[in-house]
């Protein structure tokens, strides 16, 4: 099974009521994700993404050509059982509250009733909707739906993750924390199909992505092969004097270049967070989804640990202990408020984070069973974009691509930030 | 199971919280107890009885049928219009475990509310007697005539066949057939007027109904019984001399091995039943037993008819207690069950490729057709010779064959006149299929190929809707 997703030849005509050729809505598709990769699929409104997704798992039956997903058919339940789906819209029981939609989900799964609870508690925890869990889902705004859409996709933990436009209506914390999440799933050895036609939000996550067009692929690729401008290079530096800058660039004349410098931008995604973070830290009320940027914890558990914790929590465990476990995450969350303001604690918070991470409960790995896929797959860079955005999360040192001017720069990482 | 069970509760939820179960449990907790108060039937605490049960339960019966419908194809149609279903066929369950998860939900539902209102049902039923002023004479009458269940041995159809032949080839000699119409016509009409005959008694004429393998169990039996007569007389009242007994005497005049008994003094109304207790004495060790009608003309001494009476087809026959009103009721409410189980399945069936509202049209009109079988049947009978062959094997197949017959087995006809309906008697309304020649229905055997076909679609249809 070298494949994660295959599809041979997958073709899909739609026709109309006398069995006559409509629209090719995906056209002889040969396409290829292969394990533990983020794989962004992507093209314009109509290209068939969507019925591409819909016919790996079933839903709709291909006119002609097949497709495997995790090595076989998309309607098994066996498969079913390790694959996570967001469709385009979160499709939900009006009528439930969101702790119960999540509930139904997970007995469809036959999870546990403790480890189906302990799930459950920290996925509205991380999708910041624990405040409404107990309100009907029909009641909730597009944003909260999609967080609910997204939290029921996670519920059994899955091995490949298949993400409709996952991050319509979603605020950009919300955006964010999707993508910090994606980056999160891959570094366990997740595999990842996203479907969308969001670019930044695909630009910053993917591995390689392939572009659709009339049912058929147009181009496909590593990112950074895709994206990088070879010929041209960007240094970041800390605020330096005039004098520095003109050194600067009487170097780059005398190689015979051009050089433009300028004091970089924050993003808007970056001031945005910031602002909503420092008002969540007054406690300002909201009737709406609280958004925070953290991620269930069984989620961001080492691959080898995960087995060993649900057998933990199937098995007798305190109400407290599980408490603590899921009140972990909230110390990393507020550092990361922290530190993006106020740049002399920066260091001391960084050692904060680290230090809490030892602290997790790495100690129980056992030593025998360690999967290897997670680390070995994805090439150096992008292991270091992921980890810049996640360190500019957890409040670590490491600068954000776009190059924030308050982190000092340690790094020439941001090689794939719209430069 | 566990995903079907996940299902399922979901699917009772949903039907609770959209409050289409609501409404429809509301409306009946208004109704039930209303119809106890305004039930009078004929003025008796028998009447009375027979009334409150019988709307009752057709009430109840028929909410809960549309409510099964609409449940059943909401529930289907919805996941798949509003497209929740994505989230859960995706998820480690097949499709026929989805669809039994819809249809063990509804069908819980439905346990639940017909448990719910045939326990109210049945209290004010026990304890109506207690809160009208009845006399004793009427408790006495209503404990024997409705609190019980009884078994009834109905008359066997008499051969009139030979007497037809006979009278057909009487007018064939004397060429007095009529013209235009076909041998066929002609014998149908003949039987149904020899049939008749063997019903009416003219004035001073006698009727006797022999029944055999007679075992009474209990100490007295009933002639339930309905009168006809033609010229009505003024004041629809008839009179009847009956008696009871050793078949020997009443056909052969000889002496009787028990005491027949007698009832010479009555007159009931005409066109509804009405009922004579006789003591289950009066039945010989032979296990024969004997029913005569005397059509009295009136005498000086006595009043009497001056008309023919005629029985209808459903106008007479015996009864013997076999069983307890509890009993007979929890019967009934599993009958009434059954029809929704079949509506249950018809309605997941429909919804597997049927749209909300044509869903609802396609299972209401089935409903209904199944709900009036009887008289659709009949009138097929009706139509010509050449456009009644077309229905009799297309339409009037699927009634009898594909349709349950609802009126058939319909649960008033049970309770209202404290009719057994044995365990056996409900086997043939589930399972038992009409060609074994004892009227069976099928009721449950039909709602299982219903659902199998259901499955069958929705196993292989395509779930999402095209869009492009």
């Amino acid at each position: 099974m070298e494949h994660a997703i295959e599809t041979f030849s997958l073709t899909k005509i739609f026709s109309d009521w006398w069995g006559r050729a409509k629209v090719y809505a995906v056209d002889d598709l040969n396409l290829q994700v292969r394990h533990n990769e983020v794989f962004g699929f992507l093209g314009p409104n109509g290209s068939g993404k969507t019925t591409t997704l819909k016919m790996l798992l079933g839903l709709l039956h291909p006119t002609k050509g097949r497709s495997l997903i995790l090595g076989g058919d998309g309607a098994d339940p066996k498969i079913n059982s390790r694959i996570g789906f967001l469709p385009e819209e979160s499709y939900l029981y009006r009528y439930l509250n969101a702790r119960e939609t999540l509930d139904f989900y997970g007995r469809l799964f036959n999870l546990p009733p403790k480890l189906r609870k302990m799930r459950i508690e920290a996925l509205l925890d991380m999708v910041g909707l624990k405040a409404v869990a107990n309100r009907a889902v029909g009641t909730f705004s597009k944003g909260m739906a999609r967080r609910i859409g997204l939290a029921q996709a996670l519920i059994n933990d899955p091995d490949l993750l298949i993400l409709d436009e996952p991050t319509t209506g979603l605020d950009p914390i919300g955006t964010r924390q999707i993508k910090d999440l994606i980056i999160k799933l891959a570094e366990r050895g997740k595999t990842i199909l996203l479907c969308s036609h969001l670019l930044a939000d695909v630009e910053d996550v993917c591995d390689r992505i392939a572009i659709l067009y009339g049912g058929k692929i147009q181009s496909q690729g590593r990112v950074k092969e895709l994206l990088q401008q070879t010929n041209k290079k960007q240094i970041i530096t800390d605020a330096i004097s005039e004098t520095t800058v003109a050194k600067i660039k009487e170097l780059v004349q005398e190689d015979n270049a051009e050089c433009v410098i300028t004091s970089p931008m924050d993003k808007l995604e970056t001031f945005f967070i910031k602002t909503v973070t420092a008002a969540q830290q007054q406690a300002r009320p909201t009737s709406g989804a609280v958004s925070t940027t953290k991620l269930g914890e069984f989620l961001t558990q080492p691959p080898s640990v995960e087995n060993i914790l649900d057998k933990l929590v199937s098995a007798p465990i305190s109400p407290d202990i599980a408490e603590e476990k899921l009140a972990a995450p909230e110390d990393v969350v507020s550092s990361e408020a922290v530190a993006s303001e106020a740049r002399p604690d920066e260091q001391l918070l960084s050692e904060l984070a680290g230090s809490t991470k030892t602290e997790r409960p790495e100690p129980i790995i056992p030593a025998e069973r360690v999967e290897t896929d997670a680390v070995e797959t994805p090439a150096p860079e992008q292991q270091q974009i992921r980890k810049s955005v996640l360190d500019s999360l957890t409040g670590g040192s490491a600068d954000r691509s776009e190059g924030d001017e308050e982190y000092g720069g340690d790094s020439q990482a941001g090689g794939s930030g719209d430069a | 199971m566990h995903s079907i069970w996940a299902v399922a509760t979901n699917t009772i939820r949903q039907a609770l919280r959209m409050k289409v179960a609501v409404v429809f449990t509301l409306l009946l907790f208004v109704l039930i107890p209303a119809l106890g108060f305004s039930a009078t039937g004929d003025e008796t605490l028998k009447g009375r009885l027979q009334t409150f049960v019988s709307y009752s339960l057709s009430l109840t019966s028929l909410m809960l049928c549309l409510l099964t419908i609409i449940v059943s194809i909401y529930t289907m149609t919805s996941d798949i219009e509003q497209r929740q279903i994505f989230t859960v066929i995706t998820k480690p369950i097949r499709r026929y475990q989805f669809l039994l998860g819809k249809l063990l939900g509804v069908i819980l539902l439905d346990v639940m509310l017909l448990g719910l209102f045939s326990a109210v049902i049945y209290t004010i039923t026990i304890y109506m007697p207690r809160f009208t002023k009845a006399t004793e004479a009427e408790i006495v009458e209503a404990n024997k005539q409705f609190f019980t269940a009884r078994a009834a041995l109905t008359v066997p159809e008499v051969d009139v066949s030979r007497k037809v032949q006979e009278r057909y080839d009487d007018l064939k000699r004397r060429n007095e057939l009529p013209p235009d119409t076909t041998k066929e016509e002609i014998i149908s009409e003949l039987t149904k007027l020899a049939q008749l005959q063997e019903r009416v008694a003219d004035v001073g004429d006698r009727l006797v109904w022999e029944f055999e393998n007679v075992k009474p169990l209990a100490e007295t039996m009933f002639i339930r019984f309905k009168y006809d007569i033609f010229p009505n007389p003024p004041d629809s009242q008839v009179y009847g001399d009956w008696s009871a007994g050793d078949p020997q005497y009443f056909k052969y005049g000889e002496p009787p091995e028990t005491e027949p008994y007698r009832d010479f003094s009555h007159k009931h109304a005409a066109r509804t039943f009405h009922e004579i207790e006789f003591p289950s004495a009066v039945v010989p060790e032979s296990g024969k037993l004997a029913i005569r009608f005397i059509n009295p003309p009136p005498s000086p001494w006595k009043p009497g008819n001056r008309a023919p009476v005629i029985f209808p087809l459903d106008g007479l026959e015996v009864l013997y207690k076999a069983d307890s009103f509890g009993g007979n009721f929890i019967r009934v409410v599993f009958l009434i069950l059954f029809r929704l189980i079949f509506l249950a399945c018809l309605g997941l069936m429909a919804a597997t490729f049927l749209s909300f509202p044509v869903a609802v049209l396609f299972c209401l009109v089935l409903f209904f057709t199944a709900s009036f079988s009887g008289f659709l049947i009949e009138s097929f009978g009706y139509l010509g010779e050449s456009v009644g062959t077309i229905y009799s094997y297309t339409i009037k197949w699927i009634i009898e064959q594909i349709l349950p017959q609802f009126d058939a087995f319909n649960p008033t006809k049970f309770l209202v006149p404290a009719r057994l309906l044995s365990w056996s008697e409900l086997a043939k309304a589930t399972v038992v299929p009409p060609w074994w020649n004892l009227d069976g229905d099928m009721i449950f055997v039909k709602a299982m190929l219903l659902l199998v076909l259901g499955l069958l679609i929705f196993t292989f249809r395509e779930i999402a809707r095209i869009t492009v």
